[in-house]
Formats: C-alpha cells, structure tokens, sequence
C-alpha cells in the first residue's frame, strides 16, 4: 500500500479507496470544529438564555457552554494536528461488512423502526408494539432461531407488563384498542 | 452504657429469625431488581418500603438495607452478560466484564465482580463502625470550593478509560458535559438547549442515557453486520474465578473499596463516579493496564469494589448527622422517621440498640450478598446461553420497558434510543463512551459547586485554594495530569522509532 504525496493521499490507498484511523481523526477534528463555531455562533446565543443582571459572566448560565464549546473547539483543532503529525495513525481501518448496500438498509430499517416505535405506542400500547419490535429486530439481525424469536417476540412483552404493571406498579401505556388486565 | 452493652442490646434486637429473613429477601429482592436494566436499586428499596410500614423498626429497616446492598450488585450481572448496566453503578463494571462475557469468561468476570462486592462491602460496612464519627465530621467540611477540586480530580478518570486516544476520550468528555447542561440552570432557572420542550427542562435522563449509550449501539452494530454474529451463542465458560484470581486482584479490591469508603461519606457524590475512580486507580496501577477495558478480570475487581464501597458508607453521613448520602438513603431515613427514629448524633445516645443491631446486620448481610449473589449468578447464566438473533431483540424490548418505567416516560425511551445513535455513531469512529459517561455524570456537580463557590467569593478564584482540602484535590490533580502528559510523550516517543523501523 503505498502513499501519496498530498495530504488526501496520506489518507486513502492508492489501489483501492481505503479508510485510515488517521482519516477518522481528521474527520473528527473538523467535526469537533465545526460543532464548537455552531455552538458559539448559533446554539448557544439562540437557546441558552440568561438574566441581563448577572454581576459577573462567571456566574452566567452562558458561561458554562461556552467554556464547554471552547474546549471543544481546542479539542478539535489538536485531533486536526495529529491527523497530520501522529504517524500511529497510519493504520487502515479493516471494513467490518461485506455487503455495504445491503447493511445501510438495515441500518435504515432499524432507524425506523424506532421511530415507528415512538409514534404508535401511545395509540396502540406498548406491549402490542414491543412485539411488533421483536419480530421485526429479529428479522434484521438474521435470527437463526425464527420459530424461538416468535414464540419469544409474544412472550416477552407480556411477561415484562405483567413484572412491570403488577409487580413494579408502572403504568404501562396501553393504547386505544386492546387493553390488557 | 459501655459498648459491650450497647452491643449485647444490638445483639438481643438482630438475633431473631424475622430479622435474618428480611435481610436475606431483601438482598435477593435487590440482586433480582439490580439485574432488571430499568429497575434500579433505587426503585427497588422505594417500592419496598410500604412493606417495612408493618415490621418491627430494626426489621424494616435492615429488609430496605438487604435490598440496598443486593441492588448495587445485581446491576453487575447485566452489565457483564448483555452489556447493559442494571443501575448506574455498574457503568463501569461493563468496560472489561462485557468484553470477559464474548470471550466465554462471563463466569469468571460474574464471580469476581460477587467476590469483589462482598469484601468492599464487608470494608465498608467495618469503616462505617469504626469511622462513622470521624469521617462524618471531616465530610461535613466539604464546602463548595473542596467538591469542585474533588469533581476536577475525578476527572481525570477520562485519561484512564480514553484507550488508544486520550483527545478522542476528551472529545467524548465534551460530548457527555455539553449534553449535562440541557435543561434549567439550576442557579437562575433559565433554559439551556431545552428547545421550549417541557421534557428536557429537567435534563436527559440519566438511564434513558446510560442504557442507550451502552445496550443500543449493540444491538445497531448487530443488525449493520449479523454474520458476525450468526449463530452465535456464549456459554458462561468452565472458568470460574479462582482464588489465585482474588488474590492477584485483591489489592485493587481493597484500594477500590477505600476509594468508595471515602466518596460514600461525602454525601451526595453516589457510586457509579467512586466505580469509574477505583477502575481508574487500578488502571494506572496495575501490571496489565493495556489489558483494561479488553477484558482484564482486574478491572472488574475494581469497578465492582468501588460501587459496593458506598454502599456501608453512604449510611455515615446518614447514622451520624442525619444527612442522607444519595436518593436511596434518603429513602432509608424516611423508614427510620415513619418508625419514630430521628438519624444523626442523638440517635447514638438515645437509640445505641438500634444502631448496633444495625452495624450486626449490616456485617451479616455481606455473608447473605455471598450467597444469594451466587445462587443468582448460577440463576442468570442462562442468559449468556440464549442465541444472540433472540436475545438481542429482547434486550431491546427489555430496554424499551425499564427506561420507561424510570419516569413513566415515552419521551424517555426516545432519549434511550437517540443515544443508541450517538454511541452507535462513537462506536462506529472509535470514540471511547466511558468518558462521555463520566462527564455526563460529574458535569453537573462540577458546574454547580463551581458557581456555587464563586457566589460564595463574589466571583474571586482564590476560593478554589481556601483550605488543605481543596489543596490536596489540586496536588493530586496536577500529579495525574503530569502523569498523562508524560505517558503521552513516551508512548510518542515510542511510535516514532517504530515508524522508521518499519519504512526501513
């Protein structure tokens, strides 16, 4: 594997596009800055508010999260420098899955499904949608056990409401349609 | 009345069959309730104390104490088999007994974390008889200033659980102590990233946080690539922790426990920052520090001796000056108040009985944590054998139910799931999610106790260095600092060498 000249080529292989832990750190870095100029430009002015009789800016409720951005910011800018300097970053990074296509589609089902999770378990009740859960997370990781995940995708939301509701005394949501005793 | 009196009193209250029966439930209830992700320790001795309403006093309260203590171990049983901490305490438990669960060692990181637990409660459980008093008066000088140079201290623990980069554990740090600032400023009561949501005015939950930084990017790191884990099922291993194990690891127990004794007696300080600081100390300290956090059995020691040392201590404050340490002590004193027992100096002259009865139990109880710890880790060892395409999703559901059973939450358990991404997210990039935790924990206290000390002083620093305390936090943190910069220039140093040899 043999390295470029520029500074990009320092990061990627010449023969195939391979990632370098020291391309993560520059990744990181400028991420790190860039969060840091957003808090201190944007996020902080916008949603932190403070009384305008604070004695002293120490005292501030500002003062906190701006030291806070800061150092991220110092934090970022030193990730950048030994991105370009630390040469045990030199190392690739072994891709962990053959299938890339494929796997952002489970990543993005999974996404989904918590977001699917958030907005029907007020309505339909969290035991009916933990089992929806199971069977669909079981799905995406390829469970070699379906008949077991099944069985346990009913199971086991109903054993947790009945510890939970009877036991631990939680009010657990039970949704507009079927409730349970 | 002399103390072999007030002991022979203890004695004569504690030595009855009610007594030791509610002290063996209430350890297993506990052990049982700390395994539960969701059902901490402090829920446990909350939904316990109804109970105690109808018992003798000394059998009430020594029933909530069992669940206390077996609570602050059950967490570990969780944290080591399915990598979800089962209260807060066990936060750190999870950097090496996890990795000691995949490589088929769940048996050994389970018994070492039961016998580590009990020998830092039996050390605490001596400190709070023979140190009660003492400790309690040097506790009750902990101002301001002297709790912000603890906290500042306690964060170099960072340094120890960054791994590989220390700038990508500061950069978790910053992470974990931006996210502590969501909701009101405790000081003026004005919003902070709480985006007029009434949800985040309180902050993020701490569990929804802790569960969803540590269980969820399993489970998205399990769905991006199942081959890996095709099949695959671990067994609790034939290794069982042996004594030459205890042995190896028993200076970091005792030093970890001490550590606890010490933090338990402050109050308000709890046991997941005492846990990080042992696994830290021990860390630095040990022959097998590139081993921590890739499985090291000594890190388990250590995590679990550290939460466990709190547990006897956090009843100092309480016993001697009728200061509850942490929320479950301050559960504790409301079952002493119902029972018509007022904690604090008095109730070692007007109530000596009582107090001894409880120090005799309290000692008994680290025999029952032993053996109820260990029927229970036989008990749940039959998780490590469920097959992870079945255990995975239950964990998740698992997850979904404890978190929102903390606050009666849905809103929480969307918290749980958006930190699942953002660990998922430092997982993916290496970033080490030990520090955001701690951070996430400490940045509080940190914050507070540094204003509270500037309105003290009308804005003056020099607060920061007002006593021998508050120097001796400062002293030690300046050693730890130069300690990391010097082990970041040699491991430089070391880099640099290797490089050449390697172009060459």
């Amino acid at each position: 594997m043999r390295r470029i000249g520029s500074l990009s080529g320092a990061f990627y292989a010449e023969e195939e596009l391979e990632v370098h832990d020291r391309t993560i750190q520059l990744q990181l870095g400028i991420g790190a800055v860039v969060a840091a100029a957003l808090l201190l430009l944007v996020a902080i002015p916008v949603w932190v508010s403070s009384p305008s009789n604070v004695p002293n800016i120490i005292l501030s409720p500002l003062f906190w999260p701006w030291a806070l951005a800061g150092l991220t910011g110092i934090t970022g800018f030193g990730m950048i420098l030994t991105a370009i300097r630390e040469p045990a970053l030199a190392e690739p990074v072994i891709p962990d899955v053959d299938d890339k296509p494929k796997a952002w589609g489970r990543l993005a089902s999974i996404a989904a499904v918590m977001i699917v999770t958030m907005l029907i378990m007020p309505r339909i009740g969290m035991v009916w949608t933990s089992m929806l859960v199971f069977a669909v997370t079981a799905f995406l990781v390829r469970t070699s056990h379906p008949k077991t995940a099944l069985i346990s995708a009913v199971l086991v939301p109903l054993v947790l409401y009945a510890f939970f509701a009877h036991v631990a005394g939680v009010a657990i949501p039970q949704g507009d349609f079927v409730r349970l005793p | 009345m002399s103390f072999a009196d007030n002991l022979m009193m203890g004695f004569s209250l504690v030595a009855n069959i009610e007594s030791f029966l509610a002290l063996g439930m209430g350890v297993a209830v506990g052990v049982i309730a700390g395994a539960i992700p969701g059902m901490s320790a402090t829920m446990a001795v909350a939904l316990t104390l109804p109970f105690t309403f109808a018992l003798q006093p000394i059998t009430g309260i020594l029933l909530l104490l069992g669940v206390y203590k077996g609570g602050i171990f059950g967490g570990s049983i969780p944290a080591i088999l399915i990598k979800t901490p089962g209260t807060p305490a066990s936060s750190a438990t999870v950097l090496d007994g996890y990795p000691l669960a995949e490589m088929g060692q769940a048996g050994k990181a389970l018994g070492m974390a039961l016998w580590a637990s009990c020998t830092a409660d039996l050390i605490s459980n001596l400190a709070l008889i023979l140190f009660a008093g003492f400790l309690a008066s040097f506790a009750l000088s902990f101002g301001p200033p002297e709790f912000f140079t603890l906290m500042l201290f306690s964060l170099t623990i960072i340094a120890g659980v960054s791994g590989e980069s220390l700038l990508r554990g500061a950069l978790s740090a910053m992470l974990g102590l931006l996210l502590a600032t969501v909701g009101l400023d405790l000081i003026y009561g004005t919003n902070r990233f709480t985006f007029g949501n009434v949800n985040l005015m309180g902050g993020l939950n701490f569990i929804a946080v802790l569960i969803g930084l540590f269980a969820i990017p399993e489970i998205i790191a399990m769905v991006w690539n199942p081959k890996v884990f095709d099949g695959q099922k671990r067994s609790m291993g034939k290794s069982w922790v042996t004594f030459a194990d205890y042995k190896r690891c028993f200076k970091s127990i005792v030093r970890g426990s001490f550590i606890g004794v010490f933090l338990g007696a402050i109050p308000g300080i709890g046991a997941a920052p005492s846990a990080f600081l042992s696994y830290s100390e021990a860390r630095r300290t040990s022959p097998n520090k590139d081993n921590f956090g890739k499985g090291e059995l000594e890190g388990v020691a250590a995590a679990e001796a550290g939460n466990n040392g709190v547990a006897g201590a956090t009843l100092i404050p309480l016993l001697a000056l009728g200061i509850p340490g942490d929320v479950i002590t301050a559960i504790i004193i409301g079952a002493f108040m119902i029972h018509g027992l007022q904690p604090g100096p008095m109730m070692f002259i007007l109530n000596a009985d009582i107090i001894y009865a409880l120090f005799i139990g309290l000692i008994v109880s680290s025999v029952f944590l032993f053996f109820i710890g260990s029927v229970a880790i036989h008990g749940f060892k039959y998780v490590a054998d469920i097959p992870r395409g079945v255990l995975f999703p239950a964990v998740l559901v698992l997850c979904i139910f404890g978190v929102f059973a903390v606050n009666n939450s849905i809103f929480d358990v969307g918290v749980m799931f958006a930190m699942g991404w953002v660990g998922y997210f430092m997982l993916r990039y290496k970033i080490p999610a030990a520090p955001f935790l701690i951070a996430f924990i400490l940045g509080p206290l940190l914050e507070d106790n540094f204003r509270q000390a500037m309105l003290m002083s009308g804005s003056s620093p020099l607060i920061l260095f007002r006593g021998p305390i508050t120097w001796f936090f400062w002293t030690l943190t300046m050693i730890t600092v130069f300690a990391i910069v010097r082990a970041g220039i040699k491991a430089t140093r070391r880099h640099v060498p290797l490089q050449t040899a390697n172009q060459e």
